[in-house]
């Protein structure tokens, strides 16, 4: 292994590659830091957006009530208007571990403004404004350079192990000094294997303690690191085999080169685009239907049809104020209607992301030919980046919607005056 | 310098390792093609079905007052651009659906990247991907070692002792090599041939050919020229290597992280509260309260010479909604020109990279010709919003002349109006009326190929022979 330190220091090419790769890693993680932070301060401007607007509704409670302004066309003391008021927001903050991979964090919303009326795949779920060539090249981060770049830095450091000796035609002379060829070599390896991974840890450490861990987000790093070394020991594992068997540092570097192209080009795009023909792009025909058409039908509903549809799907109701009432008021009822639409698109939203989970049951199903792609989603998942993560939210905004239309309703029903104490409740629910 | 390109081709074909690799190659070649045609082909079938079905609904709605249609409102789909088969562009990242309606312009929803795990860093497996990153390295591979082994044989010195230039020698394996790569491009290109039929699309798929092999030919005359001034293959194959991994796949992405710096776009939250705010100074159509809508009904009373909205011929409630439209098309119009001026300069930013990245200039003008790239992507959202306006003004009209009084919203009109309303139908731009957007690609390409040959022609032809 000193041996092979003394070969790196005489190659300048090799010091000049890991410099660049090493630079490479820092821009990667400093990108995933500003996203961290970017996403840190939006979340924080939106808070203090969401406070002013709350201070002002406690402000108009309190000039109702002192008599000092008329109660306003969209009446606050309603059950309806005080949630609407309420400036629900529902984030997703990003996890620290988002500094090593950005993945999927570009392509989804991290914040959303929520009203009874929402739903999780509204407009302003989309991805932040950005350049769409930008997106469609990529970001580098963290998790782009170790997993695409790191193979062909180790092809650059590794492609000449043995492949020179015989080049120039002096292998058997080393093998002659009684030192078997695969250990030779295995040693060798073992010094850019050390090399490569104390220089990540070291990186990546930096940032570890620049954004101070917690023990839980410490133990997410361990994983990564964990996913590092193996994900490396493979590489090394192939290209080992390769100079084993090798004729000369060119045919080592073409094979090398070409075991890149198949785990990092070929095979993930072979599977992006079957997964494609199999699974079309979602037009999500169904959610449109739903948010026109049979939203549509629902309004065209009299009041009595949807009295008895929301107390069939709201059992509570039947103990309402409102449902002991001879007569059904049409107002608390169009107040309620959201409820039933809300419900349409739950089960749309299940029949969607059955829809997606099929394709990506489909990309998972290839992972043992395609441990590249498999590496990218473990750490985008470490990170909170990946799909999954983005599913997550989406379940909490739809429960934040649900906890709305549940207080419209029920208040509603009970025909509750809104003040500022109740309101201030509201705020402190839907936290 | 024939006799060169057919020495070399002969010694191509001799090789019979690389006699079955490129039958496999090219086997592959057509099975991706094919693959890419297929896929556009199937996204394409899906979305017209939807579109379909989006506008029977249209067609068949029950009679409705028209500002009810309006909220009821319609879908634009993007179209899977012509050559989508070829090179995916931005289509993978970008939304597929917008729903136009009144009072507000939505965003394009639904990414096919957001509908999954993430799967490859280079997209899809198209002929974008073999014809811009594996062609260029078997041209890489081609090239490196041809004249180093001339040299260690000897064979260049015979040659130029017979009277043989070293550019010219230089040249004839460039082109030898750049053949190859323009055979490979043919097949793709020809194949795709089959699946398009318009004239528009030959147009651009000519442009396609013409880039593709001017890097070609970039790459091929590079690999050769290092080949003829360095002493050993190992440094050959490093430097080229080192350079397509470098235009590859760091400036691109490199690069395409500066621009946002340069030119950094409001975030969505800071973008909707500016518009928010300035649409608030304009009219609200749906709220009876708002005084510029006073000022805008003793417009009309005077112009009708009436004392009541009552007495009116018309609906003015149709008349304070395509007013308030009106006011939200100039917010609209002064804040998403905005984006698109910060997205245009970024685009050039982006181009201007391709003096040291040719990879930068022909990736661009690869998404360019194919219509997938930003530029065609802007032209669809625009196309979109002009129709929205359309449909709202149409809605709005039927709404304020069509025979309805002020405040009688309970008035409707029936599915024979509705058909009447002009279905959206989306025409790509055509590819010489965007070409501007390309020159800077365009150029930096043909520079690169003037440096090319500049620097074969200008070789030292003593210090590289021994």
């Amino acid at each position: 292994m000193l041996s092979e330190f003394d070969h790196f220091k005489r190659s300048p090419f090799k010091i000049f590659s890991l410099l660049l790769y090493t630079m490479a890693i820092i821009y990667g993680c400093q990108n995933g830091y500003t996203l961290y932070k970017k996403h840190n301060l939006e979340i924080s401007n939106i808070k203090t957006k969401i406070s002013d607007s709350q201070s002002k509704m406690m402000k108009t409670f309190d000039d109702i009530e002192s008599g000092s302004i008329e109660k306003p066309r969209r009446d606050p003391t309603t059950p309806y208007w005080a949630v609407r008021n309420t400036s629900t927001y529902s984030f997703k903050y990003p996890s620290k571990l988002m500094v090593f991979s950005i993945g999927q964090a570009e392509q989804y919303g991290y914040y959303k403004y929520i009203t009874n009326w929402s739903t999780v795949f509204d407009e302003d779920l989309a991805h932040e404004i950005a350049n769409p060539e930008r997106l469609a090249i990529g970001t580098i981060d963290f998790n782009f350079i170790f997993l695409y770049l790191t193979p062909i830095l180790l092809i650059i450091l590794l492609f000449n192990i043995g492949g020179l000796e015989k080049d120039l035609k002096f292998e058997n002379l080393i093998l002659l000094n009684n030192i078997s060829k695969n250990w030779w070599i295995f040693s060798r390896f073992s010094f850019y294997y050390v090399l490569n991974s104390i220089l990540i840890i070291c990186c990546l450490l930096f940032y570890v303690f620049r954004l101070e861990f917690d023990e839980a987000n410490f133990n997410y790093f361990l994983n990564l690191f964990f996913i590092i070394c193996i994900y490396l020991l493979c590489w090394f594992a192939i290209f080992y085999t390769i100079n084993i068997f090798g004729n000369g540092s060119l045919d080592q570097s073409i094979k090398m080169v070409s075991i890149w192209l198949i785990f990092c080009i070929v095979i993930p795009g072979s599977i992006h685009q079957a997964s494609s023909i199999k699974y079309p792009t979602n037009y999500m025909l169904d959610y449109l239907n739903v948010s026109r058409e049979k939203s549509n039908e629902i309004f065209s509903l009299s009041s009595d049809s949807l009295n008895k549809k929301l107390m069939n799907s709201y059992k509570f109701l039947k103990s309402s104020t409102h449902a002991k009432d001879s007569i059904v008021s049409k107002s608390i009822i169009n107040r309620s209607v959201s409820a039933i639409i809300n419900d349409l698109n739950k089960n749309v939203n299940y029949q969607i992301e059955s829809k997606n989970e099929k394709k990506n049951k489909f990309i998972n199903s290839f992972n043992i030919f395609n441990p590249v792609t498999f590496c990218q989603n473990k750490i985008n998942k470490i990170a909170e980046t990946d799909y999954y993560s983005y599913k997550k939210y989406r379940f909490q905004i739809q429960s934040k919607i649900d906890d709305q239309i549940n207080m419209i309703l029920l208040d509603t029903w009970n025909k509750i005056k809104i003040n500022k104490i109740k309101y201030l409740q509201y705020i402190d629910e839907l936290k | 310098m024939i006799d060169i390109i057919i020495n070399e081709w002969t010694k191509f074909l001799r090789n019979s390792v690389f006699v079955y690799l490129n039958v496999f190659f090219i086997f592959s070649l057509i099975f991706v093609v094919y693959l890419g045609i297929l896929q556009n082909n199937s996204q394409e079938t899906n979305r017209k079905i939807v579109e379909d079905e989006v506008r029977e609904q249209w067609d068949n709605l029950e009679p409705m007052n028209p500002h009810s249609a309006a909220h009821y409102g319609s879908y634009a789909f993007k179209p899977m651009n012509l050559l989508n088969g070829l090179d995916g562009g931005v289509n993978d990242i970008t939304g597929n659906v917008i729903k136009l309606e009144g009072h507000v312009q939505n965003e394009i929803l639904f990414s096919e990247a957001s509908q999954s795990l993430s799967i490859s860093k280079f997209g899809k497996l198209k002929s974008s991907i073999l014809l811009q990153i594996i062609i260029p390295l078997i041209i890489i591979f081609l090239g490196y070692s041809s004249i180093i082994n001339d040299k260690k044989t000897g064979v260049l010195k015979l040659l130029v002792v017979e009277g043989l230039m070293l550019r010219k020698i230089i040249f004839g394996k460039s082109l030898s090599i750049w053949l190859y790569g323009l055979l490979l491009l043919f097949l793709t290109i020809i194949i795709q041939i089959f699946s398009t039929s318009s004239f528009e699309s030959l147009n651009r798929l000519i442009l396609i050919i013409i880039s593709y092999s001017l890097y070609y030919y970039i790459l091929a005359g590079l690999a050769v020229y290092f080949s003829s001034i360095f002493k050993n293959n190992t440094t050959s194959l490093s430097i080229v290597m080192c350079l397509w991994i470098v235009w590859t796949i760091f400036i691109p992405k490199l690069w395409g992280n500066t621009v946002e710096k340069v030119y950094p776009l409001p975030s969505r939250q800071v973008f909707k509260d500016n518009m928010k705010e300035e649409r608030s100074k304009g009219i609200d159509g749906h709220n009876p309260y708002d005084k510029r809508r006073d000022i805008l009904k003793e417009k009309f009373l005077n112009q009708y010479n009436v004392d009541s909205l009552s007495q009116l011929p018309i609906n003015f409630d149709g008349i304070v909604m395509q007013a308030d439209e009106e006011y939200g098309n100039q917010i609209w119009d002064k804040y998403f020109g905005k984006n698109y001026h910060i997205l245009e300069k970024q685009k050039k930013l982006f181009q201007i990279s391709g003096i040291v990245n040719p990879f930068s200039s022909l990736q661009s003008l690869s998404m360019g010709f194919a219509g997938t790239d930003m530029m065609h992507h802007l032209d669809f959202l625009k196309s979109a919003e002009d129709y929205r306006r359309y449909f709202i003004k149409e809605l709005n009209d039927q709404h304020a002349y069509g025979g309805s009084k002020t405040g009688d919203w309970k008035w409707t009109v029936d599915s024979l109006y509705f058909r009447s309303v002009k279905k959206y139908d989306y025409k790509s731009a055509k590819i010489f009326d965007k070409i501007n957007y390309y020159s800077l690609d365009i150029i930096c390409l043909l520079l690169w190929f003037v440096a090319v040959n500049s620097l074969i022609f200008f070789i030292n032809r003593k210090k590289n022979i021994l």
